[in-house]
């Protein structure tokens, strides 16, 4: 333990980054799962075709993968497109945080988009013939109706991918962000103590999961109130 | 900036190489997480506390982690502790990378594998259960006869899906050395820095064995209920 002294600060800035790479990834997840289910409810044909395409390659490739391809595929094409301008430019980078937020939000939401889907199909088709008979308009079904049945149903696997997403966060330290992982070999290369640096590792990301696993639970008994009152 | 034939020509045989090695990580760790989600699962459903809980500790522990730490920890951690290093059947183990990556990945999708296991075993009909124990089976007969062959059946879309992710952890060895597909793929891409051709082509050859491992499944789980279908 002693070992650890000195290196606290370090790991807390890099839990932090954790954090935003969780966020930030997050959100777009939502976003492409949305923009996925989406296309895949959507009749044109087109849309179905690439949102298939894009659910059978990211859910079907391992991560490590999907995150070189991204980060070393987006510096070579950014430097190509420099140079354009500017022969000089020898080497541009796609920062690592964004490169690996990208990737893993892509990842995610090939998940989430598969879920989003199931959850829409999934809302009880009286439901909405009831709103439409009340005079609810479209959005009025989609925003009281639809959405509250479908967040229900979303939840749980939600809250497995959101799991799957913060286990995901440590993949990055590959592409050298300065995250926990990362901040663990900086430490091992003084303290020569790996063990105890990399099952800190383990400690903060069971942390995390403890905290994700919590807040959906809060979640679900939200979701699911009105279920409650039988009991 | 275009894209090199000849260099995807060239890279995919050398690439195809290392299949060999995925495929050992990921037959050899199936094997060995699919005992230890038997064990893990016998444990944790055996009504007694002092088995239980150690096993729910440890799925919490496996599954709230990620895959490349405990590995990272088995390989670059194991070392400093003396006895690991004194152990006459663990270092021989853990020493290679081979040895700790078919530990880390048999430890974590046996975790997974449990979970999926219970989820098969609480499927199964109470009722099932009971016109056994009426018959006068013994526990472990209602659950070797009984439970088991229906629990299996239950289980198999979830155990296809763990397959798959475990085929994609295997590439999380080429970050202890080793080289397999994704190894191989990476040093080309070090040395010719072409990751666009190197990366997806190797990509494709990672959809096919995962298009193969659902094909599989698919084509069991159609036979596991043909007597389900008979009767529609």
């Amino acid at each position: 333990m002693d070992a650890i002294t000195g290196w606290w600060d370090d790991f807390f800035w890099g839990s932090l980054v954790v954090v935003e790479l969780f966020f930030v990834a997050l959100i777009m997840t939502v976003l492409f799962g949305l923009i996925g289910a989406g296309a895949k409810l959507s009749k044109n044909r087109v849309a179905k075709a690439i949102a298939s395409g894009y659910t059978i390659v990211f859910r079907g490739t391992p991560e490590i993968l999907v995150l070189l391809l991204f980060y070393f595929g987006s510096a070579i094409t950014l430097t190509a497109i420099a140079q354009i301008f500017d022969p000089e430019i020898k080497f541009v980078d796609f920062p690592p945080f964004w490169a690996g937020s990208f990737a893993i939000a892509l990842i995610i939401g090939s998940y989430a988009t598969e879920t989003f889907r199931g959850a829409f199909l999934g809302v009880d088709p009286g439901q909405i013939e009831a709103a439409r008979a009340l005079g609810l308009s479209n959005l009025q079904t989609f925003i009281y109706v639809r959405i509250p049945a479908m967040w229900r149903l979303a939840l749980p696997p939600f809250g497995n991918h959101m799991l799957s997403l913060i286990k995901d966060t440590a993949l990055v330290a590959i592409i050298g962000l300065e995250e926990t992982l990362f901040v663990a070999e900086q430490a091992i290369g003084y303290t020569a103590k790996p063990f105890t640096m990399y099952i800190l590792v383990g400690v903060i990301y069971l942390g995390f999961s403890t905290i994700i696993t919590l807040t959906v639970m809060v979640l679900e008994k939200y979701a699911n109130r009105h279920l409650q009152v039988a009991q | 900036m275009s894209l090199d034939v000849d260099l995807v020509v060239d890279s995919i045989p050398k690439m195809l190489v290392g299949i060999g090695l995925t495929f050992e990580l990921l037959f050899l760790s199936l094997a060995l997480g699919t005992a230890l989600g038997i064990i893990l699962l016998i444990l944790r459903i055996s009504g007694r506390w002092y088995l239980s809980w150690p096993t729910m500790v440890y799925i919490y522990i496996f599954r709230g982690t990620p895959i490349l730490v405990q590995i990272f920890i088995i390989y670059y951690g194991f070392p400093q502790l003396d006895f690991i290093r004194n152990n006459d059947i663990l270092w021989p183990i853990l020493r290679e990378p081979f040895g700790c990556a078919i530990v880390a990945l048999s430890l974590n999708t046996g975790a997974y594998l449990s979970e999926i296991f219970r989820g098969g075993v609480l499927g199964v009909d109470r009722g099932l259960k009971e016109a056994g124990a009426a018959l006068g089976l013994s526990v472990s007969q209602r659950f070797i006869y009984i439970t088991s062959p229906i629990a299996i059946r239950l289980c198999l879309p979830a155990y296809s899906n763990d397959v798959v992710s475990l085929m994609k952890s295997t590439a999380l060895a080429s970050t202890i050395t080793l080289l397999d597909m994704m190894g191989i793929a990476r040093t080309i891409v070090a040395e010719t820095y072409a990751p666009y051709e190197i990366f997806v082509s190797v990509m494709v050859i990672y959809l096919i064995i995962t298009w193969a491992i659902q094909r599989t499944f698919g084509w069991i789980e159609k036979r596991m209920s043909r007597h389900v279908r008979s009767e529609v």
